[in-house]
């Protein structure tokens, strides 16, 4: 969940990491056209080939998927997705997972429930903290810093039995010795609900949030902030009217890290909301679908395809950000 | 769609009403702090108005007093039950912060703290429902508070300061202890619940209003330590609540008995341990009848001689780029599947899940790394080995379950793996066009490796030799099979019983213990996106210069890549490996959708969550939970340690 390096860490700076910036390949071997020349040159066009074979392999299940997905439950299961025919070609697959009985669109709701308030409000509240952390002066600043960016790496089923109790009664502190309860959080019945998993999703997403805000703000220049010291400012004004509009990338990043993040989990939401219909994300239909013994086996392409839609289009919109915010130093999982 | 309409939003309420209630409190905390400098007395009367509703929710919130809440009430009308206490101490809290924010004088000042406060004790007191009046015990009052006083004061002392101050609240502490949590409440009177009351409250009020109200560059001080908190503590707050609070109270379940009810100690971590799902070494014998073990021995002999070789000339055994690394490291990496595949578990399990997809993930992404950096459409190349990071776990396991589908060896394979499988035996044992050309080409290849082979054994260059010869065994031995000169053929074939050749798929997800190496590959196939991503952008911060230099002494490519590249992106390589490893030890999506632990591919995460959550059995759980956490150990303290080396 954690790796901690400031080897690549340059806020601002990096042009586009998915880029070639400087290729340096010999460009050698180019003339003649004899026949020892033509040997040369196809071994010097070893590595490109290695390089889009494995760009092929990698890229071949999600093309099966991806056709598999357009094709009726008997040709599934009668031959490959290499043979298929363009004639067969079908939306059956879509219209049925849409269908209100297979609960998928419902899911995809549900998944947009617990996806956006879990992005939007850890960075409302790890803003502030990585303000606080990078600028403001006070006591024990750097062990609290440090502490907080271990837990990056701590997982989080250690946290998982907790938190549902926490969801199913709320929190109650027995007092050591003279056996008194007191409660300190009462119980809202949470359990079960998307609440419930995007609560659990800000918790585990704070730690990531201000490692990854703070390295940013920490490398602003130091100059802005005393030129509007100077001006009076206090942190208030400068953290919202200097900061915030600064640090739009880094929100940026770490939005779509969590975004991905909260569409794809699987287990808190399996853990927190997993037998109700009402709040549980596309992740559990596809599996439950997945564990029906095969019955509904076709479905699972046209499903998932769904599923990974939302994601891929985030990601191949703002993969700039995605690479830098991975870049930044760190990866949660 | 009028479901889809109200479900979105209400999503969108839920964003704006959280969004904005804690940019709210937040603001709100600002400008409540905005007014130690500007106004001293608007100051105390929030924070006390404040400070006394926080202590109205914890009371009205545990039905202490009456009133607090009515089983009928709905809606607006049962939140005014709750509230209406929190509101009405917050209010006169309010007023005795605004007096003794206007007051300088000691004597009033001690007359407004405690008289102020004390009655404010005495009318929540006499709100005390019967169910909770203490019966108070003059031994248990007098011991608590003197005893919670004595370390109240201790730690002010600690803390260089005069101890009355420590002592006062240590007092008051120990008497709410005393009074109301040591004996047994609802058999009291109401006399006595005032008094219970006022004196920790008047005891509060005396505490502050010792204190002087501060003049300038204190308040300035106040200001700036109040930013420190405003601007972290809600963060901290959170995360103490959701992560530290939980871990405490996991490792805490995790010495309990199933249903948290009774001590039990180690016997979870026991009952792990010797568990033999967990931990199997009833087998272990049979590595020494396996060929893994025996290829991988020969291996790391063919490493001990060639290292001795290279000693004798650089004086080292093994180096970066050396000819005894590769059978060092694929003998190594045989003899460790050896053991896990004989000695077998959950534990064992993981263990193997992090060797494979570590090494794999890594070495792959640093070769599409290196072989795309400068390519042409490098950029394409490598979106497209990154784009299974953004699909979930579980669509990958549906879309590697399609990758690996067995079907009877009557019919069609439809999964890619047993096509090429089943397709290979067909070519291997058929005898048309297809079967001559491949096994043509192939023994074309194998005769060119062999050339390389010769030509570096006349040169005597025989570390050069390594590769082509490793190459010229495996492609021999396929050739010899492939021919059918020795063996019945490769691939997914068997002659049946009526002596006719049919196909022979492999059922990848459940033949054992190779189908733990077939689930490992769906997180390989999406974490090396991420180890290409990483290293390729170390590889491009590696000064042109060096590169440009060592070409110009003479290097090749080779050796520019062992000598100069990887020993500068080797944090991280570090960095990376250590990522991968918290991820694989916490993997469970994968398994749970392809096998669910069946077939010996259960892991720790997995069997956490069937032992907590399906057994209902937290004590195990928490242990296994523990268990994962303890293993990643050894990685958050390397972190920390780098964050500090860096931090200084």
């Amino acid at each position: 969940m954690s790796n901690i390096t400031t080897v690549e860490t340059d806020p601002g700076g990096i042009a586009d990491p998915m880029a070639g910036e400087h290729g340096r390949s010999g460009t050698g071997g180019d003339g003649g056209s004899g026949p020892i020349d033509r040997v040369y040159r196809l071994l010097k066009g070893i590595p490109t080939w290695m390089l889009w074979l494995i760009v092929a392999i990698w890229s071949l299940p999600t093309v099966g998927l991806f056709i598999n997905g357009f094709r009726e439950r008997d040709a599934q299961r009668s031959t490959g997705f290499w043979k298929t025919q363009p004639s067969e070609g079908t939306f059956d697959n879509y219209q049925t997972i849409f269908q209100s009985n297979q609960g998928f669109g419902k899911s995809l709701l549900n998944s947009v429930a617990i996806a956006v308030p879990a992005t939007i409000i850890p960075i409302a509240i790890a803003a502030f903290a990585a303000y606080g952390f990078a600028w403001i002066d006070f006591k024990g600043r750097k062990p609290l810093f440090i502490a907080t960016v271990a837990l990056l790496a701590v997982p989080l089923q250690v946290a998982l039995i907790p938190l549902l109790q926490l969801w199913i009664s709320g929190a109650h502190l027995t007092l050591p010795f003279i056996d008194k309860t007191i409660t300190l959080i009462p119980d809202f019945d949470l359990v079960n609900t998307t609440t419930a998993v995007w609560l659990t999703h800000t918790g585990f997403g704070l730690p990531f949030a201000i490692f990854l805000i703070h390295n940013y703000i920490a490398a602003l220049p130091r100059d802005v902030f005393e030129a509007a010291r100077i001006d009076g400012a206090d942190h208030f004004t400068i953290f919202w009217r200097l900061v915030l509009p600064l640090s739009i990338p880094v929100l940026a990043a770490f939005a779509i890290f969590q975004f991905l993040w909260t569409w794809n989990d699987f287990l808190i939401a399996l853990t927190m909301a997993g037998t109700n219909p009402d709040a549980r994300p596309t992740t559990i239909l596809i599996a439950n679908l997945a564990g029906d013994f095969g019955r509904n086996e076709h479905l699972l392409p046209a499903a998932a395809f769904v599923q990974s839609f939302i994601p891929l289009c985030v990601f191949f919109a703002l993969q700039r950000y995605f690479v830098r915010g991975m870049l930044a130093g760190a990866v949660k999982g | 769609m009028g479901e889809t309409l109200s479900k979105l939003l209400s999503t969108v309420i839920t964003v704006l009403v959280a969004v904005g209630a804690s940019a709210g409190i937040w603001i709100g905390a600002n400008l409540v702090f905005n007014q130690v400098k500007q106004n001293w007395r608007t100051f105390t009367a929030l924070v006390f108005g404040l400070s006394g509703f926080f202590v109205g929710i914890l009371i009205s919130g545990n039905r202490v007093t009456r009133y607090s809440s009515d089983p009928d009430a709905e809606g607006i009308v049962k939140f005014g039950y709750w509230v209406w206490l929190p509101l009405l101490i917050g209010v006169c809290a309010a007023v005795v912060g605004l007096l003794l924010g206007a007051v300088e004088d000691p004597p009033r000042r001690f007359a407004i703290g405690v008289g102020g406060l004390g009655a404010l004790g005495a009318l929540v007191g006499s709100f005390v429902r019967a169910e909770y009046r203490p019966e108070l015990d003059a031994a248990a009052l007098i011991g608590w508070t003197a005893g919670v006083a004595v370390v109240g004061a201790g730690v002010s002392v600690l803390r260089k300061r005069p101890p009355h101050g420590g002592a006062l609240i240590g007092g008051t502490i120990g008497w709410v202890l005393g009074a109301w949590g040591a004996p047994e409440l609802g058999d009291g009177n109401a006399a006595w619940t005032v008094v219970a009351m006022i004196v920790p409250a008047a005891l509060v009020g005396l505490r502050i209003a010792m204190g002087a109200t501060p003049d300038a560059s204190g308040r300035a001080a106040i200001d700036q330590k109040s930013r420190a908190v405003i601007f972290v503590g809600p963060a901290l707050l959170f995360i103490f609540a959701m992560l530290v609070v939980p871990a405490l109270r996991t490792l805490l379940l995790s010495i309990k008995d199933r249903d948290s009810s009774d001590y039990v100690w180690f016997d979870n971590y026991r009952a792990i341990f010797q568990d033999p799902k967990s931990w199997d070494t009833s087998l272990w014998t049979d590595m020494f009848t396996s060929r893994l073990f025996y290829t991988g021995l020969v291996l790391l002999g063919l490493a001990l001689f060639l290292g001795l070789r290279s000693r004798r000339r650089t004086g080292r055994m093994v180096e970066l780029g050396s000819p005894s690394m590769g059978p060092l490291l694929f003998g190594g990496l045989l003899l460790s599947f050896a053991v896990f595949t004989t000695v077998r578990g959950t534990i064992v399990n993981n263990l193997w899940w992090v060797v494979v997809v570590t090494l794999f993930s890594t070495s792959i992404g640093l070769a599409i790394a290196v072989l795309a950096d400068g390519a042409k459409f490098e950029k394409i190349a490598k979106s497209l080995v990154f784009m299974p990071m953004a699909i979930s776990l579980v669509g990958a396991s549906v879309i590697w379950r399609f990758m690996y589908v067995a079907r009877d060896s009557s019919k069609e394979q439809t999964g890619v793996m047993n096509a090429l499988w089943v397709g290979l035996g067909k070519l291997s044992t058929g005898s048309g066009v297809a079967n001559i050309v491949f096994g043509v080409v192939l023994t074309a290849a194998f005769v060119g490796v062999m050339a390389l082979l010769a030509n570096a054994l006349a040169k005597r260059e025989y570390p050069r030799a390594v590769i082509p010869g490793l190459i010229a065994v495996l492609l021999g031995w396929f050739l010899l099979r492939y021919w059918q000169i020795y063996g019945g053929g490769v691939g997914g074939q068997r002659t049946n019983a009526g002596g006719r050749t049919v196909g022979d798929p492999i059922n990848f997800i459940q033949d054992g213990p190779f189908n733990n190496m077939w689930l490992m590959v769906v997180l390989i196939w999406i974490q090396t996106g991420f180890a290409m991503v990483i290293l390729s952008a170390a590889i491009k911060a590696v000064p042109t210069e060096y590169i440009e230099a060592a070409k110009v002494d003479g290097a090749t490519d080779g050796q520019v890549f062992w000598r100069i590249t990887l020993p500068s992106i080797s944090t991280t390589i570090g960095v990376v490996v250590t990522t991968l490893i918290v991820l694989v030890m916490k993997v469970y999506d994968i398994v749970q959708v392809l096998t669910n632990g069946n077939f010996g591919t259960e892991v720790l995460a997995n069997n956490m969550y069937r032992e907590a959550f399906l057994n209902q059995d937290f004590g195990l759980g928490a242990a296994l939970a523990i268990l994962i956490f303890v293993s990643v150990l050894p990685v958050m303290v390397m972190n920390i340690r780098r964050m500090q080396q860096e931090e200084a």
